[in-house]
């Protein structure tokens, strides 16, 4: 008997195959490699300190000495948006992974048990959602107080119901599958039919919401620090950057605009490895 | 369709009760002793009595549920307690800045939807042509341009530079119509470009399935002119999902509101959250979230009764 199986190889070939043909994909790809390949080697660049403060040099246009010039206490602007980088980026990482490692097993569970556990979930889900993502966010980090780590957890709790929607929506049209059955059938306890069966077979949509849900962490972080509830000094993020630089727009309006650039790079990068990855992952999906 | 209706309002009271226990909780959920949140920087001068006396009437020192109750009922009177910045009532803190947000915001969805839906009708009837790469890569990029770089981008240009619009403030259409309108244009348009661009991606996604139906065929073989298709046939199919969006965005625009508001300095709703958190008025925080999520609420509705208008079969006929 001929297995008409492919090899793995060839399997990932077409996998990857369907992303690399996406010109914007690999864009998207390249952007955040970039970008997150800086914002780690950051210490290592040998840049000028981003907390330096050089009172002679206060607002300065963008030169040889300072490539972006400089804030208005005489910091390099372009180090402190690499710095920066490291906390916008690893931030919205951390939140997005928060938020899958709670939404996904309760999506899992509420999905497959169903019954009024599923209701209940579902009605939550439904109350947080009917807010606004940033009020709630604002509202969030308002009661756990400012700060970075807070503001990460404002974020997650925010993106919670998004995955845990994703999951219950594939579980449940997994959970009626022949091998799911087959599992029961021979008397799998839950635990294992969800984590080893269904689990796998509703992942991709997740891993796709998950690069788009760090696009969203990004600007939603950024927010909160332009407010002032998310990074406080001596910390900054690029959104704590376009906050004071919103006060010196008209003198030094790179100021704002740099951060605010990178921000959208970012979040463009994300975006765009997201819809790359839904191309990847299920090519079946209604699209272009 | 009456009926339609009247289900469609009963199915919002269950999430509006839970929005409210989770904003509730929220606050309850504030570090110390909510007198203290009360009274602000004043608690440490004030006697042990009058904060036992100040519990009583605040009813503190009853169970959080009876509390909760008491809450619901002052509120629905109109009660909100007072702002602790201002001391004012908080209803009289809020009403005023509903106006700046309402029609800022009314008119960057209003902006978005028109721009949005051409846009994406355009692109979805030349596929793959200069127009649609140019549509769909805008609609990439300004559904990922925060607000804090559309905004400041025009400030800097047209406020600043050029100085043909102000850069911040608003005026009410009932004092000044022209100056209102002045100063509703660009915090509008900020709003407007993301929405706009995800208006444009589903517009043109929802068209291109539409006008791949069997019952576009049918009309076409029909004879009927192509501009009649589009307009009576696909149209009207292709906007269903569309309005889902519109709705939804309608919650987005408050998000940005926040952000947009505080950029333009504009006295709205969303800076006034900003302000009372900074500031910790909490009662003001609480009356404003629960106030958005009451317009969220009904904004979804009367989403859902045009969308209920637009598609007979949800009407259940």
């Amino acid at each position: 008997m001929t297995s008409c199986r492919k090899s793995l190889v060839a399997r990932a070939q077409l996998v990857f195959g369907r992303f690399a043909r996406s010109r914007l994909a690999l864009a998207g790809l390249v952007l955040v490699v970039v970008l997150v390949a800086t914002a780690a080697i950051a210490p290592l660049m040998g840049l000028q300190s981003p907390d330096e403060i050089d009172t002679l040099a206060m607002l300065s246009s963008p030169s040889s000495d300072h490539l972006l010039g400089t804030d208005d206490l005489g910091r390099d602007t372009f180090s402190r948006l690499i710095h920066g980088a490291r906390v916008s980026l690893s931030a919205s990482v951390a939140a997005v992974a928060l938020a899958m490692l709670v939404g996904v097993p309760l999506g899992l569970v509420a999905g497959y048990v169903g019954g009024a556990l599923d209701e209940g979930v579902m009605r939550m889900l439904d109350a947080v959602m009917a807010l606004p993502p940033l009020v709630l966010a604002l509202t969030i980090a308002a009661v756990l107080g400012p700060g970075m780590i807070n503001g990460m957890l404002a974020i997650a709790v925010v993106a919670v119901p998004t995955f845990t929607r994703l999951v219950r929506g594939q579980v449940l049209s997994i959970k009626h599958d022949d091998y799911v059955t087959a599992a029961r059938s021979i008397g799998a306890p839950r635990r294992v039919i969800i984590f080893r069966h269904v689990l796998p077979n509703a992942i991709n949509p997740v891993i796709v919401q998950g690069a788009l849900g760090i696009g969203f962490a990004i600007i939603t972080e950024s927010s909160l620090s332009f407010i002032g509830l998310g990074a406080q000094p001596p910390t900054s993020s690029w959104g704590s950057m376009v906050q004071v630089g919103f006060q010196y727009l008209e003198l030094a309006p790179w100021l704002v605009m740099a951060p605010a650039l990178l921000i959208f790079a970012a979040v463009l990068g994300f975006n765009l490895l997201g819809e790359g990855l839904r191309e990847m992952l299920d090519p079946n999906a209604r699209s272009r | 369709m009456l009926r339609y209706i009247l289900a469609r309002l009963l199915a919002t009271i269950p999430v509006v009760v839970m929005t409210s226990i989770i904003i509730f909780s929220l606050m309850r959920m504030l570090p110390g002793d909510p007198v203290n949140v009360l009274l602000g920087q004043a608690h440490v001068d004030v006697s042990q009595e009058t904060i036992a006396q100040m519990r009583k009437e605040y009813g503190l020192d009853k169970s959080i549920p009876v509390q909760y109750l008491a809450w619901v009922r002052r509120a629905l009177t109109g009660d909100f307690g007072r702002s602790i910045q201002s001391r004012q009532p908080v209803l009289s803190v809020l009403q005023p800045r509903i106006l700046p947000t309402v029609q800022i915001g009314l008119a960057a969805w209003l902006i978005a939807l028109v721009v949005g839906i051409s846009v994406g009708i355009v692109t979805a009837m030349a596929p793959n042509t200069w127009k649609d790469w140019i549509g769909s890569i805008g609609a990439l990029v300004g559904a990922a341009m925060p607000y804090f770089l559309v905004g400041g981008l025009l400030i800097y240009f047209v406020a600043l530079k050029w100085g043909l619009l102000p850069a911040s403030g608003f005026v009410s259409p009932f004092v000044d119509p022209v100056a209102s309108f002045r100063t509703t244009i660009l915090p509008a348009l900020t709003l407007s470009l993301g929405l706009a661009a995800v208006i444009t991606r589903q517009t043109r996604s929802s068209f291109v399935e539409v006008m791949q139906r069997a019952f576009i065929k049918t009309a076409r073989a029909k004879g009927l002119h192509e501009n009649y298709v589009i307009a009576n046939h696909a149209f009207k199919n292709a906007m269903l999902p569309v309005v889902t969006i519109l709705g939804i965005q309608l919650a987005t625009v408050f998000s940005g509101a926040v952000i947009t508001e505080t950029i333009f300095a504009v006295p709205g709703i969303g800076r006034l959250l900003v302000d009372s958190i900074l500031s910790r008025d909490y009662p003001v925080v609480q009356a404003v979230v629960l106030f958005i999520s009451l317009m969220v609420v009904v904004a979804n509705l009367m989403v859902d009764i045009v969308y209920g208008f637009l598609d007979p079969r949800i009407r259940g006929n």
